[in-house]
């Protein structure tokens, strides 16, 4: 399973999505990890996570967002200009950062799409912020219902959480399997199992994680040199997880929004379903975006780093990736305070020009910590 | 390459005050002779400002803005020793609501950066590379990691605390002040802009603005007392009208207000507004432009080109920038930070000057721009209004390595503004406070080349676009 998966992860237009859309079914686009999908999934739509895997080419991205602009977001909307990614039916749009909004408001400018829409979401959490973005979540219901001509009422929003916490169990449940003492799936497996997840829809998604539990319960990797967390903005990088995999560096575990930041944390406790997704969403968002919350995620880290028993930390993030470029500061320092050994990765994305340097550092970090 | 050291003394805030207590000693109406007795005792780079600063036709108004950087970082520094909490803020929080209290004063991130820019002797590199050898990204933004550098190196002056009000317009500021406050061990109060600007949205705002408030006043131990905010309001507003007055004197061509007002303007709005000094300083330039105007007084032989700056300028050698534009016939006629469109206060209650100074706030640069709901829309129409209306020819993005935001949708606003208004666009690339980036010399070159290839030739003698 995970073996077709390799051959079909880094296509964006999947035979999934094909026979979808085949079907007469529609597709809207999102990038952030704080869209609550399950709002999408209850109106029957796919919901499908915008990546670039690592595209290298922006020359038509570069003629709207500029080289001081992360290239993860270039890359996506050169995919989005040169026709790739024709197939969805719309945008929603979230304020996951400067650049990701200069990525949608230069797609949306050029390409038009009949159906866009902007979910607004607060940078702290507190009982107003959370009003507010409840308040947001009720209004994109009520776009993509007006748009879609579909209804989404509570019995399908519940059925739709409720799938997503069978997902969020699963992926624990995969979590595990890599992060024992004798990994089971490697870095660079689990990766494309979640960038394929985030192309599916959630029923899907629930049973092809099944077929894998199953598949690689027994399964044994090989040993490594060292158990490493990986940490750091948003990367679909499957490539360099594997390149950095193969030189002895096993992503033991990680806390990237293509990882466990996208699902881990994510609980509430209110019993009104827009509510109980607001909660979700907001209060469990472990991205720097976030203010006021930086305790929070080291914690989350901390906690993680431990669970995965790792002897070292990567924390990658793309040049130009304000909120974790700042971030990666407090982190190294924190980390190292508790003798968690940290490399610092500042790359460009999809950059095969990068490769060479970044294998060189993390052998040398390799060698560093002993591994 | 040897490690930045520094010693004791070496802090931004603590180095500018001094030199600023030195130029505070400036007199009104010096001869072109002390001028230049003055200059010659002068570092490079120090000097390099102040004749900027005290060319003949801005002089005396320069000395004033002097002096009243020096007044601010003064009240910093000596009320901090009387009991007066020191609140670090970006240049987009209005700082007169931070001088509605009795106890509290504000210092600008962006202004401290610029002032140590011009000011000191290898400008603010040192604090820069201070603030990388942390580890900091050397894509972050200048404009405050020269001064966060400075407060890192714990040797500065320390701040009681950071208001950040840049979240949802800045990303960079927004997370490096965050850093400060947490790497300083001192508070962070802060307040999100949603990117909504529907009744909903602005409604939000104003719930977050009052939280502030009340943050502000229990740190401080102070409620918010009613007479003194009408005082302050009261200058705050006669400010704003001077700062119009001075937006319509801008229309005349030749334009009779001096470049470099344009950084008098919004250094004075960042600073001081809610003082008496800000009034002084503004009606100063107001009275400059006039008499200019009666005079028909410009730098050079004709006014050849009329510009706006969509975002920064460059503040790294102010001469070479505002001086020299003038004297080549090219009027700067404002930037980004000078699109506040300040408005008048309601003084009635509490309620309305809270709801009024909320207003305010809101309509900041970058956060009335960068934190609406479309980058690229708001930050067009004020582009477009403010080009229309002060009559430019053409538009100049500086192109701040570090404003990704705006970066992000200056395509968008660049397109646009040609097809709806005709007015060409020159995009710049550079850092607005370093020089290492981009010399001086090669942006001069770059503006002198899209000023006579492109907008000399559409400009009819009327001054319009032809």
């Amino acid at each position: 399973m995970v073996n077709t998966l390799q051959e079909q992860s880094t296509d964006i237009y999947t035979e999934y999505v094909r026979d979808w859309k085949e079907k007469g079914g529609k597709v809207l686009g999102y990038a952030c990890i704080a869209t609550p999908v399950e709002v999408i999934e209850a109106a029957g739509i796919l919901p499908y996570r915008i990546k670039a895997f690592g595209h290298p080419d922006t020359e038509l991205g570069d003629a709207y967002l500029a080289r001081f602009n992360c290239r993860f977001c270039r890359s996506c909307l050169q995919l989005g200009l040169d026709g790739t990614y024709d197939f969805l039916d719309g945008l929603l749009e979230t304020n996951g950062c400067d650049h990701l909004r200069g990525m949608f408001e230069n797609w949306q400018h050029v390409i038009k799409h009949d159906f866009f829409h902007y979910l607004k979401v607060p940078h702290f959490v507190r009982d107003d912020s959370l009003d507010y973005f409840e308040e947001e979540l009720a209004l994109m219901c009520q776009a993509i219902c007006e748009h879609f001509e579909v209804d989404i009422n509570e019995q399908k929003l519940s059925q739709a959480i409720a799938t997503y916490d069978d997902i969020q169990a699963k992926l624990k449940k995969l979590y595990e399997l890599r992060e024992r003492s004798d990994p089971a799936v490697s870095g660079a497996e689990v990766m494309r199992i979640i960038c394929t997840g985030s192309s599916m829809r959630g029923e899907d998604f629930n049973a092809l994680l099944d077929k894998i539990l199953a598949e690689k319960a027994a399964a044994k990797l090989p040993a490594s040199r060292a158990r490493m967390i990986l940490l750091g903005s948003a990367t679909d990088e499957i490539d360099l997880v594997a390149d950095m995999e193969s030189q002895g560096a096993f992503i033991a575990t990680d806390a990237l929004c293509f990882g466990s930041r996208s699902f881990w944390s994510k609980s509430g406790e209110s019993t009104e379903p827009v509510r109980l997704l607001a909660e979700k969403y907001l209060s469990n968002l472990f991205c720097p975006r976030m203010f006021a919350e930086y305790d929070k995620r080291r914690e989350f880290i901390l906690q993680t780093a431990e669970r995965a028993n790792v002897d070292g930390a990567v924390i990658v993030y793309n040049k130009f990736c304000d909120l974790h470029g700042v971030e990666a500061v407090s982190l190294r320092m924190d980390l190292e305070k508790n003798g968690i050994p940290v490399l610092v990765l500042e790359k460009d994305y999809g950059s095969k020009a990068d490769s060479g340097r970044i294998k060189t550092r993390v052998q040398a970090f390799l060698e560093r910590i002993g591994g | 390459m040897p490690a930045t050291q520094l010693r004791e003394y070496e802090g931004l805030i603590n180095r500018v005050s001094e030199i600023f207590t030195i130029a505070d000693k400036l007199p009104y109406n010096m001869t072109d002779e002390e001028v230049e007795g003055v200059l010659h005792i002068l570092p490079g780079d120090l000097e390099k400002t102040l004749r900027a600063f005290l060319s003949p036709r801005v002089r005396n108004n320069s000395v004033q803005f002097l002096k009243m950087i020096k007044a601010w970082l003064t009240g910093a520094r000596e009320g901090q020793q009387h009991g007066k909490k020191v609140f670090l803020v970006p240049f987009n929080f209005p700082v007169e609501a931070l001088y509605c209290f009795e106890n509290a004063w504000p210092v600008t991130s962006e202004v401290l950066s610029t002032m140590g820019v011009a000011a000191l002797e290898g400008q603010g590199e040192r604090y820069w590379d201070y603030a990388m050898g942390l580890g900091l990204p050397d894509f972050a933004c200048s404009a405050n990691m020269i001064e966060v550098g400075s407060a890192l190196t714990s040797i500065d002056f320390v701040p009681d605390a950071v208001i950040s009000d840049c979240f949802g317009s800045c990303d960079i500021n927004s997370k490096t002040h965050e850093f400060l406050a947490r790497y300083m061990d001192i508070p962070l109060i802060f307040l999100e802009k949603p990117v909504d600007d529907t009744e909903r949205g602005i409604n939000q705002y104003y719930r977050y603005f009052n939280t502030m408030v009340e943050e502000i006043e229990e740190f401080l131990g102070e409620r918010l007392d009613e007479q003194r905010m009408r005082d302050v309001i009261g200058l705050a507003n006669q400010a704003s009208e001077l700062f119009w007055e001075l937006w319509d004197l801008h229309k005349f061509s030749p334009c009779p207000v001096p470049n470099i007002f344009s950084l008098f303007t919004y250094g004075t709005r960042f600073v001081a507004w809610g003082t008496e000094r800000a009034v002084e300083i503004m009606q100063s330039m107001v009275d400059t432009a006039r008499e200019r105007l009666e005079n028909g007084s410009y730098p050079s032989e004709r006014e050849m080109v009329r510009s706006m700056w969509s975002y920064t300028s460059y503040y790294f050698d102010m001469a070479g920038l505002f001086n020299w534009m003038e004297e080549n016939g090219i009027t700067h006629l404002g930037d980004g930070l000078n699109l506040v469109f300040p408005r008048i206060v309601d003084t009635t209650s509490r309620e309305t000057m809270l709801k009024g100074l909320a207003e305010i706030a809101r309509n900041m640069p970058m956060t009335r721009q960068m934190g609406a709901s479309s980058m690229s829309v708001q930050w067009l129409d004020d582009i477009m209004y403010a080009s229309k209306e002060l009559n430019a020819d053409c538009v100049i993005y500086c192109g701040h390595h570090s404003c990704k935001q705006t970066w992000s949708g200056a395509s968008i606003v660049r397109s646009e503004l040609m097809k709806r208004a005709k007015i060409p666009t020159l995009f710049l690339q550079g850092d607005s406070w370093i020089r290492r980036m981009t010399p001086m010399s090669v942006l001069q070159e770059t503006i002198n080349e899209f000023v006579n290839t492109i907008v000399k030739k559409r400009r009819t003698p009327a001054g319009t676009v032809g």
